[in-house]
């Protein structure tokens, strides 16, 4: 449907959006929780474990890969789950005082709001794979060799079903005071599944299979193959295609403004 | 003053919670240009009606009309020039005043300007200060601001001065008085009556979801039963000599005072009489009955009559 838009709308509504990037942008300096987890702690991880790599040089088992070849993918998919898991953060809390409830009595759907949070963390997750690539590639030696298209493709679907999980926690968590402990466990239980404790190569079935096929574990492995194998399974990129589809569902499905 | 088409009209509003009925056949009209207030206990159903009429929660049966636009419909329509103060509603902590006031003007076509806004609400000193360092007055003088800085022609007041200091109280009142003189219709949600007497046009009172009044402050203060006075005369009189005078309702006497109530210029007709006898009144205290009486008076009326049926 072409709906019509007088010319003052659209222009009114950019207007509209600019300011709220602008305020939604200073808040989310002023209470760096995406910040602090999805930037500065994937710096500090994969510093780590460059200097682990340093003392240990050389191929992991016969794989061909570098220690911090590895763990890339890893701290990048972490750092989406930080930016995610922080979502409820801010909009649990901004809908339990009322805050949502309110901006809904203006021209401005609240709607609006929660897109300028999601380009918001968007651009962190960007600069996050952007600091991640450049660390790891310049002070630490990795691997840059990675086909472009396949690489992007699986980061892009990791961060969209990421953070489709952190809405479906911002619908279903009903206050602030419950958000940090859920989001607590959540963030604990996606990073076992990443495999960043046991390398799901190396442990056995069921909890193999359940890892690969894991939101964070599958996420992990589609970037770790279209880095390094010549590109994602169709089973991996179709997972997190299903996820991004049932969280989706159940975030739309269960939010609420008030 | 008043204009013939009405701003707001409501119809045989009815909203329930479950199964209990917040609003009970709410039939109200708010002209162009008046300050409307909506008096009642806590409970009453005073912030459901707003919020059906802000578009905020939606009616189970009755009609709404808001300059011709229904609040559930044409809900984008409405809130182009409806602003809205709600009662409990939090800014985030750490948002600036002055960014708050700023995001708000920009959503709207013809907003007024955040920086004369809040120097008349005498908050342009905390432009600068985040939300969560603010007191309770400060708070809630920023979220009239939020309320006013799309230049609404309806504005929906609710609590609007609880929590300030009586110096806040009387600025705000002037700003909405000034609001009114330029044509912007206000609903005004209070359970101050001195409020109420001295902004609005008229009143509804509701009592159990019901209007039980519907009138102009000083028509609903009348009801409070008329003026007190309490005077001292200079020798005795008795209880007939006062009867006698018109007006005069009931007598009561304490130690060297006598307190008569009645209705009418009391306390005129009273030196009067009693001077044409020769007796001198002295330490006169006369007092009007007023709203606080009224409502008082009639919302415990209603809760005697509570089960008889609707109230008109």
């Amino acid at each position: 449907m072409t709906g019509y838009r007088p010319e003052w709308i659209s222009h009114r509504s950019r207007v509209q959006f600019a300011e709220l990037l602008k305020v939604q942008s200073k808040l989310a300096l002023r209470e760096p929780y995406a910040l602090l987890g999805g930037l500065a702690l994937p710096a500090i991880l994969l510093a780590v474990f460059g200097f682990i790599g340093q003392a240990q040089p050389g191929n992991v088992g016969s794989t061909g890969l570098t220690i911090i070849d590895l763990w890339t993918p890893t701290i990048l998919v972490l750092s989406f789950i930080f930016i995610s898991v922080s979502l409820p953060n801010t909009l649990v809390r901004d809908r339990e005082i009322g805050w949502l409830r309110r901006v809904s009595t203006t021209p401005l759907h609240p709607s609006r709001l929660l897109a300028a949070q999601l380009i918001i963390d968007l651009i962190l997750a960007a600069a996050a794979v952007l600091i991640v690539i450049l660390e790891g590639a310049l002070v630490f030696g990795a691997s840059l060799h990675v086909q472009i298209l396949p690489f992007a493709v699986s980061l892009l679907l990791s961060i969209v079903e990421l953070f489709a999980l952190g809405l479906v926690l911002v619908a279903l968590v009903p206050t602030q005071a419950v958000a940090q402990p859920v989001a607590g466990v959540v963030t604990f239980g996606l990073m076992f599944l990443s495999g960043l404790w046991v390398n799901p190569a190396q442990v056995g079935d069921p909890l193999r299979t359940i890892m690969y096929y894991s939101p964070s574990g599958a996420a992990v492995r589609a970037v770790l193959d279209s880095a390094f194998n010549g590109g994602p399974s169709y089973a991996g990129l179709l997972t997190m295609a299903v996820y991004t589809v049932i969280f989706g569902f159940v975030a739309i499905r269960y939010f609420r403004w008030e | 003053m008043v204009n013939a088409a009405p701003a707001v009209t409501v119809q045989n509003l009815v909203k329930r919670y479950g199964h209990l009925v917040a609003v009970n056949d709410v039939s109200l009209s708010i002209h162009e240009g008046e300050i409307f207030g909506i008096i009642g206990p806590n409970g009453a159903g005073k912030t459901t009606a707003v919020e059906c009429i802000s578009g905020l929660r939606a009616p189970d049966s009755g009609s709404i009309s808001v300059y011709g636009l229904s609040p559930q419909k044409d809900r984008n329509k409405i809130r182009e020039f409806v602003g809205v103060q709600l009662q409990e509603s939090a800014l985030p902590p750490r948002i600036k005043v002055g960014e708050a006031v700023r995001l708000f003007a920009s959503f709207y076509p013809d907003p007024l300007d955040p920086d004369q806004l809040l120097e008349s609400l005498g908050i342009k000193q905390i432009v600068n200060s985040s939300f969560k360092n603010l007191s309770g007055g400060q708070k809630q003088r920023v979220s009239v601001a939020l309320a006013l800085v799309g230049n609404p022609k309806l504005a929906i007041l609710d609590e609007l001065t609880t929590g300030l200091d009586p110096e806040a109280r009387r600025e705000i009142w002037s700003l909405i008085e000034r609001m009114r003189d330029r044509g912007v219709t206000v609903i005004l949600v209070t359970h101050f009556m001195d409020e109420a007497e001295r902004l609005c046009d008229r009143l509804a009172l509701i009592n159990h979801g019901t209007v039980i009044e519907l009138d102009t402050p000083e028509a609903i203060a009348a009801q409070a039963g008329g003026s007190r006075v309490r005077f001292v005369p200079s020798q005795p009189v008795n209880d007939e000599t006062l009867r006698a005078i018109p007006g005069v309702n009931e007598i009561e006497r304490k130690e060297r005072y006598i307190t008569v109530t009645g209705t009418g210029d009391l306390v005129g007709s009273l030196i009067n009489v009693l001077a044409a006898i020769g007796v001198r009144v002295s330490d006169v205290e006369a007092r009007t009955g007023n709203l606080e009486d009224a409502f008082i008076k009639l919302t415990k009326d209603d809760a005697f009559s509570v089960g008889k049926g609707v109230q008109t």
